[in-house]
């Protein structure tokens, strides 16, 4: 019993040294802007101007006194129009905030355009000041009529996206091209973070939902050692995949290694990479809070084939992914430690039994696949933009990947990633934007239905 | 000026419709991960499925009460023969992303512009509470529980609430004592040692899939009554919400999620309270905006120290308390 219990201790103390350090790596970001309710729209960089005004007859006159709520990203006030009929509300960073007019103390009689929804979400850029959210009140006689007449126009939170996706409909080719050529280098960037997760799979047994965090960790430096540390680019990408490294090596030394040796179960496992996940992602939004981090970057057109555009950033994301991932199946494929990861990826006791030292090659792995993560997501950052929880969105898109490849190998990841990334770009031409990823997560549950071993797997692995 | 409201406000938390709808949730969880040991991580997916057809059907179909509850009941179960048929074949972690990503399916088709005349797109849908208050059989004037005031419409709520709770948990209890229950707590423990005594292993992980989803679906209606239905509030975060209440009151007991759940809302309420404090004292270095996150920090660690140190929870036996694979 006391050995199990130091043991506890220990695994309990590298729990919050696991955690401690990531605080620590990530406090040399500066802390997000300091906000007090309400922020003073005089000394905010980012604001939200709020109009409402009754046109029911000319002229247009303001109507003062409206509650008005503006609300997203943890932040959360209600304000009342002035007396000119206008608001302004100053925000804690950019992002994507609702505004929402409190209809019922407006004078009856006036009513919001069917086109003018009362809730409506507004995006705001960095350094965007007075973004204007206008509640035009008409009679109520006039909407009624306006309704009856004109087709429902799409509301204030209708997707940019898909309206000039169907200005352009019918150009199928002009389209394609450029979406396939997305979706590639997207793919590319997935098959770096997805390499990680089958491999950790594969030699541990752990579904490892943090995964999503070290791909956020590896943005997140890259900005840091750009926009706080002012680094040239291609340093920056190379500090963040050593510093993703170092995340998992220091991962799997706190908190991964004291429960094998705890001989903790697989499913319990996963739901400790769970609750790390959520902790760490948080902590990501208190140090570089909630708004997009963007990082500089040239975004005129390097490249211009046909229909494609592609910027710098583009290319060269491309080309990197394109480097490491050969790197990494060159290793894997001809290198002693490579055919070692391989060994136990597909059979531990096997490979123990053959002299391989099984946790030298899962700490490999974990620092490894820390280390693709991250660069997997400096490329992210500056392919397009970063934020506290860029790596969990991509999550179920990676997870995705590994299952389609096969879980547990790392070609099939490759190959996953690129037909998930491809996926999801090409849909888009289809699908409205909000449902790319849909099509991604209901092609998984397809290939689980027909081949549930995925693309390369053995049919074994299912059990 | 310290704000320190939020300590009578806490006691509050207890009777909440949130309390209750997580107690719900979280107590079908358990018949699915705690008595059948399915890795159900998709329970916000349920109570997003139920909520919107009770919603939908109640507000632009103007379907009477007891039909859009039927017609939640009826979604959640078709939502689990969708997601069963094809998964309860397969390993468990298998089932774990597969119900993960169909949770967040729903999420982004609901907010789909296309769909917005049924789903009110990312606003959700407001108004699907008429034909309960119909029924409020308590006089209309302020009822003061605490330092609070409860409107009759929150009070009738809130009774239906708890005896929704009783009634469930005297059901889960019933259930599990029955040969129906021995037998999905035997493929909880050896799925094959109960299909060689001939049981159709695959039907009764369905059947526990619906029950549980099922009272997903209550506790998600009871979520939307007080306040409106709200795509984002049923993303992942609602599942590991789910699964930190049933782990920390105990999987595989009846009484474990429900004041899991009552203990998790009153934690968190006081750590928001308390860490509000601080922040205004300046012993912590956080502003407002970042106080918010804190909580799922909490929420994050609780969940693998619990796992860790504690996988029986705090009601649970520590021999049915071992996971399976």
């Amino acid at each position: 019993m006391p050995t199990t219990r130091r043991r506890l201790a220990r695994a309990a103390t590298m729990i919050a040294a696991a955690v401690g350090v990531a605080l620590t790596l990530g406090l040399t970001a500066s802390p997000a802007a300091a906000a007090s309710t309400p922020i003073d729209p005089a000394t905010a960089k980012e604001s939200i101007l709020v109009v409402a005004r009754d046109n029911s007859t000319p002229p247009a006159k303001p109507l003062p006194g409206i509650p008005v709520q503006v609300s997203g990203n943890g932040f959360d006030v209600t304000v009342s129009t002035g007396a000119d009929g206008r608001v302004e509300v100053g925000l804690p960073g950019p992002g994507t905030f609702d505004v929402k007019l409190d209809v019922s103390k407006v004078p009856s009689g006036l009513a919001l355009p069917s086109a003018l929804k009362p809730e409506r979400s507004v995006e705001v850029d960095t350094g965007n000041k007075q973004v204007l959210a206008n509640y035009i009140f008409i009679s109520a006689t006039q909407q009624q009529q306006q309704q009856a007449t004109s087709t429902p126009s799409p509301g204030a939170t209708a997707d940019h996206e898909k309206a000039s996706d169907e200005k352009q409909s019918g150009d199928f080719g002009r389209r394609i091209w450029p979406a396939l050529a997305t979706g590639l280098i997207f793919g590319l960037l997935l098959a770096l973070a997805s390499i990680g997760v089958s491999l950790i799979y594969g030699t541990t047994g752990l579904n490892n939902f943090a995964h999503g965090e070290l791909v956020t960790f590896g943005g997140l430096m890259a900005y840091t050692f750009t926009s706080i540390v002012p680094l040239p680019g291609w340093l920056a990408i190379i500090v963040a995949t050593v510093l993703g490294g170092a995340f998992g090596f220091v991962q799997d030394l706190g908190l991964w290694r004291p429960l094998r040796r705890m001989r903790v179960a697989l499913i319990p496992l996963m739901i400790v990479s769970i609750g790390l996940s959520l902790a760490v992602r948080y902590l990501f939004q208190i140090l570089y809070g909630p708004g997009t981090l963007l990082l500089p970057q040239d975004s005129s057109a390097a490249i211009n084939i046909g229909p494609v555009h592609l910027t710098s950033a583009d290319v060269s994301a491309a080309i990197i992914a394109i480097v490491v991932l050969l790197g990494v199946a060159w290793l894997l494929g001809n290198t002693r430690i490579g055919k070692a990861t391989r060994a136990v990826a597909d059979n531990r006791s096997l490979a123990a039994a053959s002299g391989i030292d099984v946790e030298s090659v899962i700490r490999i792995v974990w620092t490894a696949g820390g280390a693709l993560a991250g660069l997997a997501g400096a490329l992210l950052a500056y392919y397009q933009t970063i934020q506290w929880d860029s790596g969990a969105q991509i999550l179920l898109a990676i997870f995705a990947a590994v299952t389609l490849g096969g879980l547990g190998t790392a070609y099939g990841a490759l190959v996953g990633s690129l037909v998930i990334g491809l996926f999801i770009n090409v849909s888009a031409i289809w699908l409205p934007a909000n449902l790319k990823f849909v099509a991604a997560l209901i092609a998984m549950i397809v290939i689980l239905l027909v081949r549930p071993q995925g693309i390369l797997g053995k049919k074994d692995r299912i059990g | 000026m310290l704000d320190w409201t939020f300590l009578p406000l806490t006691l509050n938390q207890i009777i909440s419709p949130q309390t209750i709808a997580f107690a719900l949730a979280a107590l079908g969880l358990s018949v699915h991960f705690g008595f059948t040991g399915l890795l159900n991580f998709g329970q916000a997916g349920f109570m997003s499925v139920g909520a919107y057809f009770f919603a939908i059907t109640a507000t632009r179909f103007g379907f009477p009460l007891w039909a859009s509850i039927l017609a939640a009941l009826i979604g959640a179960t078709a939502f689990a023969f969708l997601l069963g048929i094809p998964t309860l074949r397969l390993r468990a972690d298998y089932l774990s992303i597969v119900t993960i990503a169909a949770a967040e399916i729903i999420r982004y088709t609901v907010q789909t512009p296309d769909l917005t005349a049924f789903t009110g797109g990312s606003d959700g849908i407001n108004g699907a509470e008429a034909g309960f208050e119909k029924l409020n059989p308590f006089p209309d004037r302020v009822y003061k529980i605490g330092v609070v005031p409860y409107t009759n419409d929150d009070i009738w709520v809130i009774v239906v609430g708890w005896v929704l709770v009783a009634l469930a948990a005297l059901f889960v209890w019933q259930l599990m004592r029955s040969p129906w229950g021995r037998i999905v707590k035997g493929i909880r423990e050896d799925e094959d040692a109960v299909r060689s005594l001939g049981k159709n292993v695959y039907a009764f992980k369905l059947q526990a899939l619906i029950i549980g989803g099922i009272l997903g679906t209550l506790g998600a209606i009871i979520n939307i009554i007080p306040t409106s239905l709200q795509p984002n509030n049923y993303g992942t975060q609602t599942t590991f919400f789910l699964w930190t209440i049933m782990l920390l009151g105990g999987a595989t007991t009846v009484l474990g999620p429900i004041i899991g759940s009552i203990i998790f809302w009153v934690v968190l309420n006081l750590s928001d309270g308390f860490i509000g404090i601080l922040a205004a004292t300046h012993v912590l270095p956080l502003s407002q905006v970042q106080q918010g996150p804190v909580r799922f920090i909490i929420v994050g660690i609780a969940l693998m120290l619990l796992v860790i140190f504690r996988p029986q929870g705090i009601f649970g036996k520590k021999k049915e308390a071992h996971f399976s694979v």
